[in-house]
């Protein structure tokens, strides 16, 4: 039975191609070309390539058996599917920054917070008991603070450069974020045997390429 | 549901109406007694029972004297309800119903059509097979490539019962369980205070396959009495079942999102369906609820998705 596997473009996708590359199952994949579908007969594996943030809709139509999705992507979707091998890739940490020094939490007024990931903001606020707004932007976030948009910003954060540069800086750390394989629950039940040898190659070459 | 010209939709409701005769008469023949179901369910009654239940997808309505109603996401609940506190101890009963759930989606109200079939005080030991049996009947009629998955809340229960998690730990396991993600478990398993079976319960992930292949990962493992009385009863079905083998896969980590599910629980697939097409199991201790322990057990079966896999893979907006 032959599989499906959703990958995202951009700097993610190019490390997951990487890796199935190195596992033996990706060769067939060019990322050069303009091709969104590549086709490797000999192993019976279909790659789809896709924006990141549409992985997990392929995945969850059951258009994809497996894919490979950022665990932000997944915490800001509701969706049903399964979350199977969390990855090496990808990782970083979303975070609650703002101008330095400024207390945040427990404050008697509504914190306004600028993010791109409304849910997953308001799950966190939530459990902290601290009411706020949501402002919701879809790029650029660290401005908010600085044109007076938003009290402080949820964000993704890796180096905290970028942060850094704008004269922000990390206020708490919220949750680990890594890449992460998912699978369709029905595709799980019928293909179970194939999905996990997949992800057993994916994993081999994934502890490979990580030091840490 | 809908449809562009009233030709299609004319033609959908009248495969919808024979599939629907054509289980209900095999049920009707195989002895089962039909029921019409309600559609109303008590808020607070049916979210207490249902601990597990997604309350913002349920359809609500205000009742006269502002009670909470909700439209049926479950109608076992619902017939549950209705005659336990009328039972007698003796009473057999063998129904079937055709029935609609409502739940809210995200984008409005889903109706769902399904057929019900429930066995209500039947002490023969033999039940789990018969049930099965009826629903492999059913599912085998439009597809040969169908698959069950079965599993034993005792097993789940058991372990869970052993490690004596506070109510907050014990729901984000089963979260975790739901999303079969075992390394998030293992993770939060780590941060907890140690106990013994929790060594078992980071893999407990691992237990699915065939019947052999899950009693194979058992040794060494953590099991006790309730655990082993779930693995019986798999083993009794397993031996049931032996023709069609190939058909059926074990999963002793299922979690389903009604939580009243207490021994065997099964579903049904079809490949090229994208969802479960059959859903069931065995739930004497909800009717426990209500004074007295029945044998109880049933299975739903999803009509829209089912009439989707008989059409052939032609879909309807």
């Amino acid at each position: 039975m032959g599989l499906t596997i959703a990958i995202p473009k951009g700097r993610l996708g190019n490390k997951v191609i990487e890796i199935l590359k190195a596992a033996g199952v990706g060769n067939s994949i060019d990322e050069d070309s303009r091709k969104l579908i590549f086709n490797n007969e000999k192993q019976n594996v279909e790659f789809i390539l896709l924006k990141n943030s549409d992985v997990i809709t392929y995945v969850e139509n059951g258009i994809a058996d497996i894919g490979i999705s950022g665990k932000d992507m997944i915490m800001e979707s509701s969706g049903d599917f399964y979350e199977l091998y969390k990855m090496n890739i990808g990782r970083c940490k979303m975070s609650v920054a703002g101008f330095k020094g400024k207390k945040v939490f427990k404050d008697d007024t509504i914190l306004k917070v600028a993010t791109k990931y409304p849910e997953t903001a308001r799950r966190f606020f939530n459990s902290r008991g601290q009411k706020i707004k949501i402002i919701k932007l879809n790029g650029s976030i660290e401005l908010a603070p600085i044109l007076g948009l938003s009290d402080v910003i949820v964000d993704i954060v890796e180096t905290g450069n970028t942060l850094k540069a704008n004269g922000l800086e990390v206020f708490e750390d919220m949750y680990d974020i890594s890449a992460v394989i998912i699978s369709n629950k029905i595709s799980y039940k019928f293909k179970r045997k194939e999905i996990k040898e997949i992800i057993e190659l994916i994993r081999r070459e994934d502890r490979n390429g990580q030091i840490d | 549901m809908n449809f562009l010209k009233i030709e299609d939709e004319m033609k959908y409701f009248q495969k919808m109406f024979i599939l629907r005769k054509e289980i209900e008469n095999f049920l009707f023949e195989e002895g089962y007694m039909n029921i019409e179901p309600s559609i109303f369910e008590e808020y607070d009654e049916f979210t207490s029972v249902n601990s597990r239940i997604d309350k913002k997808s349920t359809v609500k309505i205000l009742g006269s004297n502002s009670d909470i109603l909700i439209l049926s996401p479950d109608i076992t609940t619902g017939i549950i309800n209705k005659f336990m506190p009328r039972w007698d101890y003796d009473l057999m009963l063998k129904i079937f119903y055709y029935g609609k759930t409502y739940k809210y989606n995200g984008t409005g109200i889903k109706e769902n059509r399904e057929i019900g079939v429930e066995l209500i005080g039947d002490k023969n030991p033999d039940v789990d097979q018969d049930i099965l049996e009826t629903a492999e009947r059913i599912i085998s009629r439009y597809s040969d490539k169908f698959l069950f998955e079965i599993g034993n809340s005792k097993f789940l229960k058991g372990i869970m019962s052993a490690c004596s998690f506070n109510k907050e730990d014990h729901d984000n396991i089963l979260d975790l369980l739901y999303l079969k993600n075992k390394q998030e478990l293992s993770d939060y398993l780590s941060g907890l205070k140690y106990r013994e079976p929790m060594a078992t319960l980071s893999n407990i992930l691992d237990l699915e396959g065939t019947f052999e292949e899950v009693t194979g990962k058992l040794k060494d493992l953590y099991l006790n009495e309730m655990m082993k009385t779930g693995l019986e009863e798999l083993k009794k079905v397993d031996d049931y079942m032996k023709n069609i083998t190939d058909k059926i896969s074990y999963d002793l980590s299922m979690v389903s999102e009604l939580s009243y599910y207490d021994g065997i629980i099964f579903r049904g697939y079809v490949q090229g369906s994208n969802k479960e097409i059959i859903r069931g199991g065995r739930y004497d201790s909800f009717t426990e609820q209500f004074g007295v322990k029945i044998p109880a057990i049933g299975f739903t079966v999803e009509l829209d998705e089912l009439l989707k896999v008989v059409q052939g893979g032609m879909t309807w907006v």
